[in-house]
């Protein structure tokens, strides 16, 4: 019976984490003021400037000839053209600017003045659920943590450049020195919301000052809870060590373009516990076993998973993840 | 020889969460719901659909054969498909605050996520960028009809601030709300751009009254929002329909992951045809994006179990990520206290469907309420939405309601609606809700006359008392309190038809409304006493 002896088939009702994505789009947001620095359809390489951003952008007025057919979104000595309000333009310029380099390799589909550059990245991207600052790029490096966690005394100048994979979870403290010593990005599996709000607050008094920072970004890839890498995304991981990679915010997304680089794909009924008592690990696909009465009085569709140990555990559907 | 054909086939929602495959065959000259099954949102729908298909033949093979799905692919049954698409963004901008409050209330029950900004508090600069951000998929502007004072002055800038990014996003829809429709020439040639220009209704409040409390701008909104196969939309043609087919006055009440809704019908009397109100609210949805102290705080006060506020936010961003994950335990008990504070969002942003009579019959539906007994259910609904009366209560436990909704013939939709009436709906039970009684040791008593005799029942102020009538049974519930209260009317004696379900009849003696302890622990306690009466194992 397909209902209750595991046929492949039944592993299909698990959700699928799909590891790598091809080609993506990424997205750099643009305001009123910022000048693109590239145009679509061109290629832009890692590292090029693509936007000259406006620090304190202010608003002017300004009579143009009206030989000049002025335009919303054009560009004039004194910035970006908004609109016209009884014969005078409203500007949007500013005495400040600071050139944003494309972290990656690509085709730039779209530029919209005021909203946004589209970039069609080449190679091949992980997906994570949040970005906090960015973009950016560097070499990756798998940290040494204890308890799944990265202390803040491990970060040191040694590391500057490049993008560290740091387990479970992290501090704003251990965020913040790591972005002192010009690590260039952080790759988390989870960020709790105190630490996200913390680090968040810090950046936010650094972006105030007058001087330039240098591209810093946290990439979380699981959520907010404290739960290790699955173990086919820490695989990917661990073949990138050393190499060069970039972290985008639109979408939140380590992408590295490596054509030769072989990531072996897990076993088809490789499964993961995603959340539950047993959060973390990972086992065989064991099969289908309907509605099972749970913690608190629930009933909830699930499934049999044989753990790396040997025991086999009954799971709620939900609960687990397969890859592909 | 043939193929026999069968007699059967799916009723698919793609909801945000999880999707829902519902086996719909026809036996006994009706269609009849055979069979359900939710499974996360991410994974494969045909092995889905396989177990669902393959369950139906084991458990009933001779009704499995006269339906004619023994010997089909379960994939090739043909599909009625409808899909939740995420809320888009809304820039809402108007000449005053007071403008914009009213404008920003009719988007967020519209369907829409809405950011807004006035030219009373927000220079020109900071408005461009608001509307040329590349996340915004549509703009509203709007002043009152007739504009008002404060907004007289600066309707005209906005006008041009706004025609100038329709020039720089020629995609993106324009909605010109009350007297800024007069704005409409800055807009120069609106046929040739991509993006529609829609003339609209100033909103309620600003001159934009329809008559029997209609809001034409949300209606318009709506329309804007969300495509007619949506099953949010498609909501209010379901209420509509069952409120036809039952002749009764419902109430529907969805609880999504993006979004909540709320959707009240009468059926036509007197020659007037019925009628139905609909909201769509993103931000009462169970998980929001970045769920805010406001939210968080809202959670807390129905949360059984301790936690502070960053261990609770944390579990309402894995909520939000994972929503079909961490249902057991700790994750059902938050779900329920979720759940609670949606209710509390969404009854906030449709206070003005408050005004209509209790409905006879209110269903509750939505992927959260699969991991929390049904009689919990009710429950959960009358601890936040509290009025006098009594009302039956009815689980959608198959989500068939959106999808029946999207078929587009109201007459075939009816139909449908009629012969899966009794299937789709799991009865909870009535709850009677008397208001004004007077704190005591008792304020009457009811005796229920069933079937099986009579029973009755003391009734103690400020508690729940449970009378046991299972689905499918009637019963009159008389009522004799010592003084008067509100239930209906005024008055001391009540007779009341009740019908059973799940939770049975539901005697609910609390305030109206609810007033629940400050302190956190013995808050804590009383809603655990109140749902351990309905949620066997919650305790666990």
């Amino acid at each position: 019976m397909t209902l209750l002896n595991g046929s492949p088939a039944d592993l299909g009702l698990v959700r699928v984490r799909r590891l790598l994505d091809g080609p993506i789009d990424v997205t750099f947001p643009l305001a009123p003021g910022d000048r693109a620095l590239v145009a679509a359809g061109e290629s832009v390489v890692a590292g090029a400037p693509i936007i000259e951003r406006v620090r304190d952008a202010r608003l002017s007025d300004v009579v143009l000839p009206e030989t000049s057919a002025p335009k919303p979104g054009a560009r004039i000595v004194d910035g970006e053209l908004l609109f016209d309000w009884r014969g005078r333009w409203r500007v949007a310029g500013g005495e400040f600017t600071e050139p944003m380099d494309s972290p990656v390799a690509g085709i730039v589909r779209e530029v919209r003045a005021g909203s946004a550059i589209v970039v069609r990245a080449t190679g091949r991207a992980v997906r994570g659920i949040v970005t906090l600052g960015g973009p950016t790029r560097g070499r990756l490096h798998i940290a040494s943590w204890i308890e799944g966690e990265l202390r803040s005394s491990s970060v040191d100048v040694g590391l500057a450049g490049t993008i560290l994979v740091v387990g479970s979870r992290i501090g704003a403290e251990t965020l913040t020195r790591a972005r002192a010593m010009g690590v260039h990005g952080i790759i988390v599996a989870g960020l709790a919301s105190k630490e996200r709000r913390d680090y968040a607050a810090s950046e936010r008094r650094q972006r105030a000052a007058l001087h330039r920072l240098q591209p810093f970004a946290v990439l979380v890839l699981e959520g907010a809870v404290r739960r290790p890498l699955a173990g086919p995304v820490m695989a990917i991981l661990e073949a990138l060590e050393g190499q060069e990679v970039a972290i985008v915010a639109d979408p939140p997304t380590l992408i590295f373009d490596l054509p030769d680089l072989d990531v072996p794909p897990p076993r088809p009924d490789h499964v993961r516990i995603r959340a539950g008592q047993l959060s973390g690990r990972e086992g065989s696909w064991a099969g289908l076993v309907g509605p099972r009465r749970f913690d608190g009085g629930v009933h909830l569709e699930a499934g049999t998973v044989r753990l790396e140990d040997g025991s086999v555990v009954a799971v709620p559907l939900g609960d687990l993840e397969r890859f592909g | 020889m043939t193929t026999p054909q069968p007699h059967a086939f799916l009723i698919v929602d793609h909801g945000s969460a999880t999707v829902s495959a519902a086996l719909i065959g026809r036996a006994g000259g009706a269609w009849r719901l055979i069979g359900n099954l939710a499974v996360p949102a991410g994974g494969d729908l045909g092995p889905a659909i396989g177990v669902l298909v393959a369950r139906a033949r084991v458990a009933h093979p001779g009704l499995a054969a006269a339906i004619g799905i023994v010997d089909v692919e379960a994939e090739a049954l043909p599909r009625l498909e409808v899909r939740s698409r995420r809320p888009r963004r809304l820039a809402v901008v108007a000449g005053a605050e007071r403008t914009l409050g009213g404008l920003v209330a009719t988007a967020a029950r519209s369907g829409w996520r809405p950011t807004g900004a006035s030219a009373e508090s927000t220079d020109p600069l900071a408005m461009s960028r608001l509307l040329l951000e590349h996340t915004v998929e549509a703009i509203l502007v709007g002043a009152a009809d007739p504009p008002r004072a404060d907004e007289r002055g600066a309707i005209r800038e906005l006008a041009a601030l706004v025609a100038a990014v329709a020039v720089r996003r020629p995609e993106v829809p324009i909605v010109l709300s009350g007297s800024m429709s007069e704005g409409l020439e800055e807009f120069g040639d609106v046929g040739g751009r991509p993006g529609e220009i829609l003339l609209a209704p100033a909103a309620v409040g600003l001159g934009g009254e329809g008559a029997d409390g209609v809001d034409p701008l949300s209606k318009l909104l709506l329309e804007l929002a969300l495509p007619a196969d949506d099953p949010r939309r498609a909501l209010g043609a379901a209420t509509q329909a069952l409120a036809e087919v039952l002749d009764r006055r419902i109430e529907v009440i969805v609880l999504g992951h993006d979004a909540a809704m709320r959707a009240v019908a009468a059926p036509g009397a007197g020659g007037e045809p019925s009628t139905v109100r609909l909201a769509v609210v993103p931000e009462a949805a169970v998980a929001p994006d970045d769920p805010d102290d406001a939210v968080v705080d809202g959670v807390l006060v129905w949360s059984t179990v301790p936690a502070d506020r960053h261990r609770l936010r944390d579990r309402m961003r894995e909520l939000r990520i994972a929503p079909w994950s961490d249902g057991a335990g700790e994750g059902a008990a938050l779900r329920m206290a979720a759940a609670h504070a949606a209710l509390v969002r969404l009854a906030a942003a449709t206070h003005t469907f408050d005004s209509a009579p209790v409905p006879d019959l209110v269903v509750a539906a939505c992927g959260v309420w699969s991991a929390v007994p049904p009689p919990a259910v009710a429950l959960a609904h009358i601890d936040v939405i509290r009025r006098p009366g009594a009302s039956q209560y009815a689980l959608d436990h198959a989500r068939l309601l959106g999808a029946l909704g999207a078929i587009p013939d109201p007459g075939e939709r009816r139909l449908l609606m009629a012969d899966l009436v009794d299937d789709l709906l799991a009865p909870l039970g009535t709850v009677v809700t008397p208001a004004g009684l007077r704190a005591g040791r008792s304020a009457g008593s009811v005796v229920v006359h069933g079937a099986d005799g009579s029973n009755e029942l003391d009734l103690a102020p400020g508690g729940l008392e449970l009378v046991d009538l299972p689905p499918g049974s009637t019963a009159v519930a008389e009522f004799r309190f010592r003084d008067r209260v509100r239930l209906g009317g005024k008055g001391r004696h009540f007779a009341i038809d009740v019908a059973g379900g799940l939770g049975g009849l539901l005697v609910d003696l609390r305030d109206v409304p609810l007033r629940l302890p400050d302190r956190a622990d013995r808050r804590r306690d009383l809603l655990a006493a109140w749902q351990a009466s309905l949620w066997a194992g919650a305790e666990a």
